[in-house]
């Protein structure tokens, strides 16, 4: 008698993860590993043994792309839905626009980046289960710029400053902030950039810098970003545990690699906290309805989340909590209030608009801003409004200093006095360079030869290579047009807006001249 | 300590004085008066006197300020020294270098 041979037997999905990762590694015979793997030696890292990272995910590539599909299908499902039944009109106000006009113009390509750079991780860290990681969020990252772009592009047919985020990210003044932030990772090696972006911005500071935009969102009526919040949500959690792996790997291999990994967190933190200062202004004054003050945040995802949980478990390995924390902390009274009088003076040259903070939003910043609003902020806005009536409305005429590192204006205070803008001085090969903080100065001496290229905007202008040398030459070579930018109040968006709500028939909404 | 790359590391600044060819950069801080959210930024030629940089550069950018006095007694500083700049100096007699951060501060 014969016996039929037995079907082949289904791989488990632990299993078939084996295969994809460890299965398709091999160790090179005909060249030195160092040839093919490259730039993992020169950051002073030291790894023995790569089998030891463990991803908590396991992910195949069946399981991802069906998973991401199924998401993807629930979120185009909504843009749909939303653009055909013209939800924009059920947002708070326009001007809650602002807030999404910074996240396309700041974030978005942000994502892109990350893209490219977790896709360079993907072919050049040495262990298969961190290149396999590295290639998911790689997708991942490519997935969120398009469905931020899709989610995002169809209030680009009625609103302004959405039309030309891409060349104003590598042009424009406040956006240099968070491009020069990222860029100073790309351009790092792969391990700094892990603990840069991987671990630093994916979980020290999300919380900080993703969630308050989604939340945002779900708080002023915008269903599409906030279904693309929810989408991005389970990438986020897996990005998250990937940074996570990625910290306590490199600090478990090898004890040198400790005070290397501690430096990078110094750093990383500073740097991405500062990028925060333009999150901090959109929850306290650009949201027309709150989720919660920017203190109020910082204190329980930051300090309680981060100092009083994550930094308790990497004292274990002799981590301890970044440089300079004490400032930041010190900030969060005076944070928003600063940075939004500065973006509300130099608006005219952005891609949102600002306005004065009405009656209702003073009382509200200052219910939660006991210490600091009433005593410092608000005597400007009294004198604005004094300004106002007198037919002014303050716009800066000319261009500020910007920090040599995380290229703000220089608007932050002392730590010890907020009404003292702070100047730190350091000296490089006989030039004078400028910093905001104690935070941005100790980054600048630590790597003076990396923040001498900074591409400063201002400078910029004054060298002439930004379209010529008056304001609207500028903001030509911006892309920014009539509508983009200045005061709300008047503006076309919040012109529109009043017409299509006093409107009874709203068939002609979007054909506008 | 210094960049950790893979090769020579060895860029220019991209804001050094030849840059500018004649002219410099010069930071103005506004002290004591908020209404300023940040320090300026302007492009001035070395040899422009200290009264064309207040009329021509300064003064234009202060008068925002609707309490912007020009006849108020201030108090200059450069390099943490106070200095009591003439109109006739040029900003090279006076000392200022390029970036250098000039303190503005009104006597009350």
């Amino acid at each position: 008698m014969t016996i039929a041979p037995k079907a082949p037997r289904k791989l488990t999905m632990k299993q078939r993860y084996e295969a994809l990762t460890r299965d398709l590694d091999w160790e090179p015979s005909y060249v030195e590993t160092s040839e093919v793997f490259p730039y993992t030696e020169f950051e002073g890292i030291k790894i023995h043994d790569w089998s030891k990272w463990e991803d908590p995910f396991r992910l195949t590539v069946d399981a991802y792309t069906k998973y991401q599909a199924e998401k993807d299908k629930r979120l185009y499902a909504v843009l749909d839905g939303f653009a055909q039944s013209q939800g924009h009109l059920s947002l708070t106000e326009a001007s809650y626009l602002n807030a999404m006009k910074l996240f396309l113009q700041g974030v978005t390509p942000l994502e892109y980046q990350a893209h490219r750079n977790f896709a360079y991780l993907a072919r050049h860290l040495n262990g298969p289960g961190p290149r396999f990681a590295a290639l998911c969020q790689s997708i991942d990252e490519m997935r969120h710029t398009q469905t931020e772009i899709h989610t995002l592009s169809n209030y680009n047919k009625y609103y302004g400053g959405f039309h030309n985020y891409l060349e104003q990210h590598d042009r424009v003044w406040y956006l240099s902030v968070p491009k020069s932030f990222f860029d100073d990772a790309l351009t790092a090696g792969p391990f700094e950039f892990l603990i840069a972006i991987g671990f630093s911005f994916e979980y020290l500071l999300t919380n900080l810098l993703f969630v308050p935009f989604m939340s945002g969102a779900s708080f002023n009526g915008d269903l599409p970003t906030m279904t693309f919040g929810f989408s991005a949500q389970s990438d986020e959690s897996r990005h998250m545990t990937l940074g996570l792996e990625a910290i306590k790997f490199l600090l478990e291999q090898d004890e040198a690699n400790v005070p290397i990994v501690q430096a990078w967190i110094d750093k990383w933190f500073w740097r991405g906290y500062r990028v925060t200062a333009l999150v901090a202004q959109m929850l306290d004054y650009m949201l027309p309805r709150k989720v919660m003050s920017w203190k109020e945040a910082f204190e329980l995802y930051f300090e309680e989340q981060m100092l009083g949980g994550l930094f308790q478990d990497l004292a274990f390995y002799g981590i301890t909590p970044p440089k300079h924390v004490e400032h930041a902390i010190a900030e969060k009274e005076v944070l928003s209030h600063q940075v939004y009088w500065t973006l509300y003076q130099f608006s005219h040259a952005a891609a949102f608009t600002t306005t004065f903070p009405d009656a209702e939003a003073q009382s509200w910043l200052s219910d939660n801003y006991p210490g600091t609003f009433d005593k410092l902020y608000k005597p400007l806005w009294d004198k604005e409004a004094r300004n106002l009536e007198a037919g002014g409305r303050h716009f800066v005429r000319g261009l500020p200093q910007l920090c040599q590192v995380c290229q703000i204006p220089m608007l932050f205070t002392e730590p010890d006095d907020p009404t003292t803008i702070c100047q730190r001085h350091s000296e490089y090969r006989g030039e004078k360079f400028q910093t905001c903080s104690d935070g941005c100065q100790w980054i600048f001496e630590r790597e003076p030869e990396k923040y001498v290229q900074a591409w400063l905007p201002v400078h910029q202008i004054y060298q002439g290579n930004c379209g010529g040398p008056t304001v609207p030459d500028v903001l030509a070579w911006y892309g920014i047009q009539e509508g983009d930018g200045g005061e709300y109040k008047g503006s076309l968006d919040a012109a529109h807006w009043a017409r299509w709500h006093d409107a009874a028939d709203h068939s002609h909404i979007g054909s506008e001249a | 300590m210094a960049v950790n790359s893979i090769g020579t590391y060895d860029f220019p600044s991209r804001s050094r004085q030849e840059l500018y060819g004649d002219d410099q950069l010069v930071h103005v801080w506004f002290q004591e008066n908020m209404w300023f959210c940040a320090s300026a930024c302007f492009r001035a030629p070395k040899a422009m006197t200290w009264g064309d940089f207040w009329n021509g550069l300064l003064v234009p950018y202060a008068e925002e300020d609707p309490d912007f006095d020009p006849g108020a007694r201030r108090v200059w500083t450069l390099h943490g020294e106070v200095i009591e700049p003439r109109d006739d100096q040029t900003l090279e007699e006076i000392g200022v270098e390029h970036k250098d951060v000039i303190g503005m501060r009104v006597l009350a």
